[in-house]
């Protein structure tokens, strides 16, 4: 009897201990993220909700801080209804979006698949197609594609780009005497080809994201594969895409992303004249009503790609 | 183990092998030893292994002169004399060639000075980035505490949400900074605000929350979930804090994904336009000075007349190709950590 309540007490003592460890550990992990969650507090939230704020009011700037007018909706309604240009771009980014986004991550994926292989000169060739990792992101970006505004000093905004805009394809149709496809067709080579340099420059990321992907396929499997006499083709389909997919849907959500952040893109343009134009409730409208769409468009891809994606079981 | 060396002499007699016994296929008739399926098979995989190399070599000779060309261009521009630009008898090679559009670009630009300024600013708040990122990335991988799952909600929320969205509130809390006396301390009692102050990059790299601090947090917690937990057992088993675990046993593994989550904080901090110009009223850094060089060009080049891009485009090429040397430089030498790192950083899981 004695002996049985000892084991208990000491099967409890145990426990009280393990558990005690547990919630030791645990207040270490608020430790070691305290650093972050002040600051996110400071340099995320509150900026997030002011500009949640902003945008149900009507903002003028002050000496000694912004002022502020209930109007409630009232930015919301106007964005869309009132400014054409806004609702317009929206649409068109949207539309982009989806156009390229599937363009870039095949595009990716391919090059990945190539660079994956053993040849002569593959250290310079990876060197060569993340070197837009490193420098697409920056304003140099902006003069190479020559979307550059001339800036307050000079009289028309003349494009002068110095990246490729031959014709190619339109030209080949010409020399094989096929003039009259039609426009919506040609329209839709024509920015196919001409935006190879936007796909090329856009896509360095994804592919280290597949590269990195693709390097977790064992020899083994490809092996296994080619002794039961697989081609590539169907190693491709069964085991690569597969294997490699929750990567795709990273590079699918960072393509987007990226695509939505861009500070060139047209809709960001009228966000941030409208925010240098002291209309700062107005712009945090619209970049919120943004945002908005930005969050359903990913919520909706991921929960597609979702079903799709296999997941290797722990 | 054997050397790669070894390896390679291995890999030699190997193909010597089969290439032998294939040859001693054939001259006993294929039919004997091998299906008509796998004959075909093989036929196929042979053609495919002698046209495929071409191809693989045209597809990236001519993507790889896509990403070059305005590399080239730059390169030729930039040492052009400004009157060859219309000389349609030159492609790439000029005339002579001219040290002075760099020379004036250095000098609009004030070169030297921003060049210092930007890498002190870069170097400073990529380090102190890595740091916390490091440290937070570890606490989520690591740690069981209430509210984690939330809390990471909120680090995918840093990583989606466009930095344009908290921008202007931000300026706002930098520029009416509280408590006042610390901002007075941060700019050394000249003010209150810390508008063109470092304190506006430094601050948020303390707090892990610099320019896409979200998505380094994430890398660092995807890295330290794919090291081996008997790592730390034995360390806590040893009578070790974690704290002490983490700077003796988790640092020293995660070397390679701390220089390259480093690596991509320097490029981003270099790139990055939108936010420091929210923060720096006058061009401190190189990618604002390259941002608004086309101003500053028709001003002191050509007495604020209007100008098209086309009269300046050499002093462009040439203001992109002084911006762009420092971390091409990086690039060159560091290159292969920017694809083993992400390799190893267990992204890849």
């Amino acid at each position: 009897m004695s002996k049985d309540n000892k084991a208990v007490q000491t099967s409890e003592k145990q426990k009280r201990h393990v558990l005690s460890y547990e919630k030791r550990k645990g207040l270490y992990g608020y430790g070691f993220i305290g650093l972050w969650a002040l600051g996110t507090i400071y340099f995320f939230i509150a900026p997030l909700i002011m500009s949640l704020i902003y945008s149900f009011n009507e903002t003028s700037v002050e000496v000694g801080g912004m002022k502020m007018k209930w109007i409630g909706m009232k930015n919301y309604v106007n964005a869309f209804r009132k400014d054409q240009d806004y609702t317009l771009a929206l649409v068109d980014m949207l539309k982009n979006t989806a156009l390229r986004t599937p363009l870039i991550i095949i595009f990716s994926i391919f090059i990945a698949l190539v660079l994956n292989q053993k040849f002569k000169g593959r250290t310079f060739a990876r060197a060569v197609f993340f070197l837009p990792v490193i420098i697409a992101t920056g304003p140099v970006m902006d003069i190479i594609n020559g979307n550059m505004s001339t800036g307050g000093y000079s009289g028309g905004s003349e494009q002068f780009s110095t990246m490729f805009e031959a014709n190619l394809v339109d030209q080949l149709l010409n020399f094989l005497g096929i003039y009259n496809i039609s426009d919506k067709l040609s329209n839709i080579i024509n920015s196919l080809t001409t935006d190879i340099f936007n796909l090329v420059w856009n896509s360095g990321i994804q592919i280290l994201l597949i590269l990195a992907a693709l390097q977790g396929i064992s020899p083994a499997s490809k092996e296994a594969a080619q002794m039961e006499g697989a081609t590539s083709w169907e190693f491709f389909w069964k085991i690569t895409l597969p294997t490699i997919s929750p990567m795709i849907l990273a590079s699918v959500v960072y393509t987007v992303v990226d695509s939505f952040v861009d500070p060139g893109n047209k809709v960001m343009t009228i966000v941030l004249n409208k925010s240098t134009n002291w209309q700062h409730g107005y712009s945090a409208a619209m970049a919120w009503a943004y945002f908005a769409i930005i969050g359903v468009c990913l919520g909706i891809i991921v929960a597609i790609l979702n079903k799709v994606i296999y997941y290797e079981v722990e | 183990m054997a050397t790669k060396k070894e390896e390679k002499q291995f890999e030699k007699e190997r193909k010597a092998a089969i290439k032998a016994r294939e040859k001693r296929m054939k001259e006993e008739g294929l039919e004997k030893f091998l299906t008509p399926d796998q004959i075909k098979y093989n036929r196929r995989q042979k053609a495919m292994g002698a046209v495929w190399p071409v191809f693989r070599f045209l597809i990236l000779f001519g993507l790889c002169f896509v990403i070059l060309y305005p590399l080239i261009f730059m390169l030729s521009t930039a040492f052009r004399p400004n009157e060859q630009m219309n000389d349609p008898s030159i492609i790439w090679i000029p005339k002579n060639f001219t040290m002075s559009n760099i020379k004036d670009t250095w000098k609009v630009m004030k070169f030297d000075k921003t060049l210092i300024n930007t890498i002190i600013l870069n170097l400073v708040s990529s380090v102190l980035q890595v740091i916390t990122c490091s440290i937070t990335g570890y606490g989520f991988a690591r740690f069981k505490f209430k509210g984690k799952n939330l809390l990471f909600a909120i680090v995918v929320l840093m990583i989606i949400v466009p930095p344009q969205i908290t921008t202007i509130p931000l300026y706002m809390q930098y520029a009416y900074f509280k408590p006042q006396f610390l901002a007075k301390i941060f700019t050394l009692g000249k003010s209150t605000s810390l508008i063109n102050s470092g304190w506006t990059m430094y601050l948020p790299a303390l707090f892990a929350n610099g320019i896409r601090a979200g998505l380094f947090i994430f890398i660092f917690r995807q890295f330290f979930r794919g090291l081996p937990k008997e790592l730390e057992d034995a360390a806590y088993l040893d009578g070790c804090s974690p704290l002490y675990t983490y700077v003796k046993i988790m640092i020293p593994n995660a070397r390679q994904s701390f220089l390259t989550v480093f690596l991509f904080s320097i490029v981003w901090y270099w790139n990055d336009y939108y936010v420091s110009s929210s923060f720096f009223t006058n061009n401190d850094t190189v990618a604002l000075m390259l941002k608004n060089l086309n101003t500053t060009l028709a001003k002191t080049l050509f007495n604020n007349q209007s100008v098209s891009v086309r009269q300046i485009i050499v002093w462009l090429e040439a203001g992109c190709l002084l911006s762009i040397t420092p971390i091409l430089v990086m690039y060159v030498f560091l290159q292969r950590y920017f694809v083993e790192g992400i390799e190893k950083s267990g992204l890849a899981n």
